[in-house]
């Protein structure tokens, strides 16, 4: 009899544990926000890793017959001046693009969580000092210091990325050492010293985690910025050199020639802005679904 | 009479503070001007023993929080000297404090706050376990086994500390202190931010727990109705300084002290005629400033004792306000926690006599 109680219960358990899965998950698909930015940049990334297979022409190759081309079969959005594809070269150029965002946020992320969380962790002179420093790249533009950093780098694709990360990194400090300093006063960070946790524990199992969801929302929309910062790199000639297609290239070239071929500007410049709105409401849908305790408001109630 | 204080133990103390004493700011940085120092805990003596629930009970500024966490290390002591299991621990560095927390264990006031809201409840119940090396079937067992004493079921590990009620989240902080069957619990307001019917489960269950496991307590409260119901011996604070401490029977029978008297005056008596007939005592003021204490008995300012006293004969008085008159011995010096009658310490030069609390409105049911 008591078996078959235990056996009735543990069932109970397993259901309810089932039950509480298929929630979380509605949460995410349930907020539209989440889900259009969470397909577009799943598109864009099958994108740009399948772009050999799905762009109809190489990006570098140059057709001098064909030069400024019309949408046709086979260029569908037409040729630049050098008879090159422009739909080819904007799906290379997500992949400089991505590749830029995905960097940019992990190193900015990894030391603008450290910095900032040692920084609101343990206070005192280390903190000023911190502070002071991030001060200081803040009175900064972002974009003028990455640009100040790729010109006495050298313009590749890695030093566009250092510089890009570089000037970002203060900004998620920033947010970090604030969200960081809002825990530290909170009980259960006392409660954690009172069963014998360490600083370091504490600051890595308790501290961390809860600071970690408006962190992860700025850096989703920090990659929008770089992806920003790289395309104007670009456009300017200092980001990754030609022939390599990249967003910003494209438009740069397509400058030129925008009032009788405006196509070519504008679907890069669309590109940017598809990609930045999709990693922007990704960003949004993150900031509603990471908080439990936000959980229970939202979900499923935006559509 | 005159004895200092020596708290009369059978040696069998778990917990023994001696002069405690917690000034917080004061201190200049660099050039700046010196903050005003607050003495929060102004030397304070007592010892609890084992298996004891001993209540310290004060208002809001009285220092009884911060009593606590310096009972725990976890504010180090300005001055004074706690022994905690026959050893001093007053200068213990962090990491053999860390291996002590296993014995010494809180139960925190804010059961909304106390607990990691990102963390399921098995984690946060299995969390002192592991720091403290437990082994992995050890911790699952002895997780079930705790939620279960503390009556939740065994489903609530996998579940978030935002699912649940403000007793039930009570109850799994009293499950996260007791999973490493500590020696003493020091539980700070563990009821006060929770419904009544729900004190009276919560306190039910504290109780089991120690008829269970003989643990100790050091139970932490404003409300003298709630430190009755549980404690044996009564620690009155008023402005960092214990002012009376009896066992509960004579503490709510007999109060000495004016502010004890005081405080009991202000407990509802579940009678209504009773409740409508009886006095209160109303003090004069709000509890003075911790920045700024009284000269002599720290509690004159408020007294209503040392009021009466200045009108006797023979008294010589000291004026503190414009008409307000006191004896001189209460602003000159500052009276010593003294046992007057067996295991009753008081710190007043004029204690109430018995019964003179009565004319006073105490009305002392005798339930206990």
């Amino acid at each position: 009899m008591s078996q078959i109680t235990a056996d009735a219960t543990a069932m109970r358990d397993r259901e309810a544990a089932r039950r509480r899965r298929r929630t979380a998950i509605r949460r995410y698909t349930g907020h539209p926000g989440f889900m259009i930015g969470a397909v577009i940049i799943a598109l864009m990334a099958i994108i740009a890793i399948g772009a050999p297979w799905i762009a109809p022409n190489s990006p570098l190759a140059t057709d001098l017959a064909n030069t400024l081309a019309p949408p046709s079969w086979q260029f569908p959005l037409g040729t630049d001046q050098f008879g090159r594809c422009v739909l080819s070269r904007l799906i290379y150029g997500a992949q400089i693009s991505l590749q830029v965002g995905f960097w940019v946020v992990l190193i900015s992320l990894t030391f603008g969580t450290l910095i900032g969380a040692l920084a609101g962790f343990i206070g005192g002179w280390l903190e000023r000092i911190i502070v002071a420093l991030i001060d200081i790249m803040l009175a900064f533009p972002g974009f003028l210091l990455a640009l100040a950093l790729v010109a006495a780098q050298g313009s590749s694709l890695t030093s566009v990325i250092t510089a890009v990360a570089i000037a970002y990194t203060p900004r998620v400090a920033t947010v970090m050492r604030s969200v960081v300093l809002t825990i530290r006063p909170r009980p259960f960070i006392e409660a954690s010293h009172a069963i014998g946790l360490s600083s370091l524990r504490i600051l890595i199992r308790h501290v961390i985690p809860n600071a970690l969801p408006p962190v992860i929302v700025v850096a989703t929309v920090s990659a929008a910025t770089a992806i920003l910062a790289e395309a104007g790199l670009s456009f300017l000639g200092l980001g990754v050199q030609p022939p390599t297609a990249t967003w910003g290239s494209v438009i740069a070239e397509g400058q030129a020639i925008i009032t009788t071929r405006p196509l070519i500007s504008l679907s890069a410049g669309i590109c940017i802005a598809i990609a930045v709105i999709g990693l922007n409401l990704l960003g949004d849908g993150l900031r509603d679904t990471l908080d439990p305790q936000m959980r229970r408001q939202t979900g499923g109630k935006m559509l | 009479m005159n004895t200092p204080v020596s708290l009369s133990t059978d040696g069998d103390a778990l917990v023994r503070v001696d002069n405690l004493r917690k000034v917080f700011g004061g201190k200049r940085w660099m050039f700046g001007k010196a903050g005003p120092a607050v003495s929060a805990v102004d030397g304070v003596s007592f010892s609890v023993d084992r298996g004891e629930t001993f209540g310290v009970v004060g208002e809001t500024g009285s220092g009884k929080s911060t009593l606590g966490r310096l009972l725990l290390r976890l504010l180090n002591p300005t001055d004074g000297r706690v022994m905690f299991d026959g050893r001093d621990i007053t200068h213990l560095s962090q990491s053999e404090l860390r291996r002590l927390r296993g014995d010494m264990q809180m139960v925190f006031q804010d059961p909304y706050g106390s607990l990691d809201p990102r963390m399921k409840v098995g984690a946060i119940v299995a969390e002192p376990m592991q720091v403290h090396g437990a082994d992995r079937s050890q911790i699952v067992r002895r997780t079930g086994e705790i939620l279960e004493q503390v009556g939740l079921p065994p489903a609530t590990a996998d579940r978030y500390p935002h699912e649940f009620s403000g007793g039930q989240r009570q109850r799994i902080g009293i499950a996260r202190a007791m999973a490493l069957n500590p020696k003493l619990l020091i539980l700070d307001e563990p009821v006060s931010a929770l419904d009544v019917s729900i004190q009276a489960q919560i306190l039910n269950l504290l109780r089991k727990i120690q008829r269970e496991t003989g643990v100790t307590y050091i139970f932490i409260a404003h409300d003298l109705a709630v430190v009755r119901h549980i404690s044996e011996r009564i620690a009155v604070m008023y402005l960092g300084g214990i002012v009376e401490m009896a066992p509960r029977q004579k503490l709510y029978a007999a109060p000495r002290h004016p502010y004890t008297a005081s405080l009991l005056s202000a407990v509802p008596i579940p009678d209504l005629k009773a409740e409508r007939h009886r006095k209160r005592i109303a003090l004069h003021g709000e509890i003075g400033s911790a920045t700024a204490l009284p000269s002599g008995c720290r509690f004159h300012p408020r007294c209503f004792k040392a009021r009466l006293k200045a009108s006797a004969d023979g008294v010589a008085t000291a004026k503190i306000a414009d008409d307000v008159v006191v004896p001189r011995q209460c602003v000159e010096s500052d009276p010593q926690l003294q046992a007057d009658a067996e295991d009753h310490f008081v710190a007043c030069h004029f204690p109430l006599e018995p019964g003179e609390a009565a004319d006073h409105g105490i009305t002392t049911t005798s339930n206990d």
